[in-house]
């Protein structure tokens, strides 16, 4: 299992201009205002459960983008429901990355519901038929191209170390400033 | 021309793209008309909290969402349109079933339509409650406006006797 850090340098290092990221709130949101991402960039910083459905609209809204949306396994245990939704309206330009590490980040890492939740076998169940699992930096950079490449919605789950030590960034960035900032050509 | 058609018209002409709902017996009936439009995609949500962020997603890529749901649902929003919709400052234009006024005639709906708008005033939402009397087209294109032009939530409510 990896560092977050190395994984979302892998991811964006993949991304491109025609690419659109949504990042729910947490680590990853307040990382990327500090990163080269050569993508637009939405990122919350409350709203726990809005990354799948904000970036669904817009992939549906814009099908020439391919839309990528971070999210946290405790914002996906709170709205599960969204799987569902998700593969009922079947955008073909829609990535889910699913950043799995037991604990509520933001908050303090407080742990989930001890519950062992296979979030792949959910997301398959829930109607969504291009799921991966990655583990590893090698893992995000072998899968994450299928799911970019899949022509249906993809579900890739990220296992990701929590480290209560690490030195997560604040935020930097006031939701006004991305709202403005926000544009897809 | 019915009620629902002339609200799906009011749509069309405020150049509403994507419609996000989660269906009751009003609404789905509303949402059927939606269908009708070449204009208008609609998205089938399992949740109201997720018919909001849809549609603040779809106009943040360029588009118009709007979002369709029961008072009830409406009520499940709070969350989401303090941090999402006002945080932001996104436009979001609703049409909600009002269940439970005086004009509903299932009983249990009324404690819905109680707190309906007294929660509104309590979240200080700009709404108005759709009049069959003027002009219903008129109505739902201003409300669209009325989002955009602000950046913020505007409610529309309708009752059943509206849709015929």
């Amino acid at each position: 299992m990896s560092a977050r850090k190395p994984l979302l340098d892998a991811l964006v290092s993949m991304l491109t201009p025609r690419d659109v990221l949504v990042s729910c709130l947490g680590a990853n949101a307040r990382y990327l205002p500090h990163m080269k991402v050569p993508s637009p960039v939405f990122a919350l910083c409350d709203s726990m459960g809005a990354a799948i459905p904000l970036a669904l609209g817009m992939a549906l809204q814009r099908p020439d983008r391919h839309v990528i949306a971070l999210e946290g396994d405790g914002s996906l245990l709170m709205s599960p429901n969204v799987l569902a939704t998700v593969a009922a309206a079947r955008p073909a330009n829609l990535g889910i990355l699913l950043w799995v590490n037991g604990r509520y980040e933001s908050s303090g890492g407080q742990a989930l519901p001890p519950a062992p939740v296979d979030w792949a076998g959910l997301a398959r169940a829930a109607g969504i038929r291009h799921v991966e699992s990655a583990r590893d930096v090698a893992g995000l950079r072998a899968t994450f191209p299928n799911a970019r490449s899949a022509g249906e919605p993809a579900v890739l789950v990220v296992e990701v170390a929590f480290d209560p030590a690490e030195a997560i960034p604040p935020y930097s960035e006031r939701p006004e400033e991305i709202r403005a900032r926000f544009r897809i050509d | 021309m019915t009620g629902a058609r002339q609200i799906v018209a009011g749509l069309e002409s405020a150049g509403v793209t994507l419609v996000a709902s989660v269906p009751d017996t009003w609404i789905g009936k509303l949402v059927e008309e939606v269908r009708r439009s070449s204009a208008i995609r609609v998205v089938d949500v399992a949740r109201e909290e997720e018919a909001v962020a849809v549609a603040c997603g779809a106009n943040l890529a360029g588009g118009r969402g709007a979002v369709l749901i029961q008072n009830a649902g409406l009520l499940n929003c709070g969350g989401i349109l303090a941090g999402l919709v006002e945080l932001y400052r996104l436009p979001c234009f609703f049409l909600v079933s009002f269940r439970g006024d005086s004009r509903d005639p299932i009983y249990y709906h009324e404690p819905k339509g109680r707190v309906t708008e007294a929660t509104l005033q309590a979240w200080r939402l700009r709404y108005a409650i759709a009049d069959r009397g003027r002009d219903l087209v008129a109505q739902v294109r201003q409300g669209v406006e009325a989002a955009a032009e602000s950046a913020s939530p505007y409610v529309l409510l309708i009752s059943g006797e509206d849709l015929a």
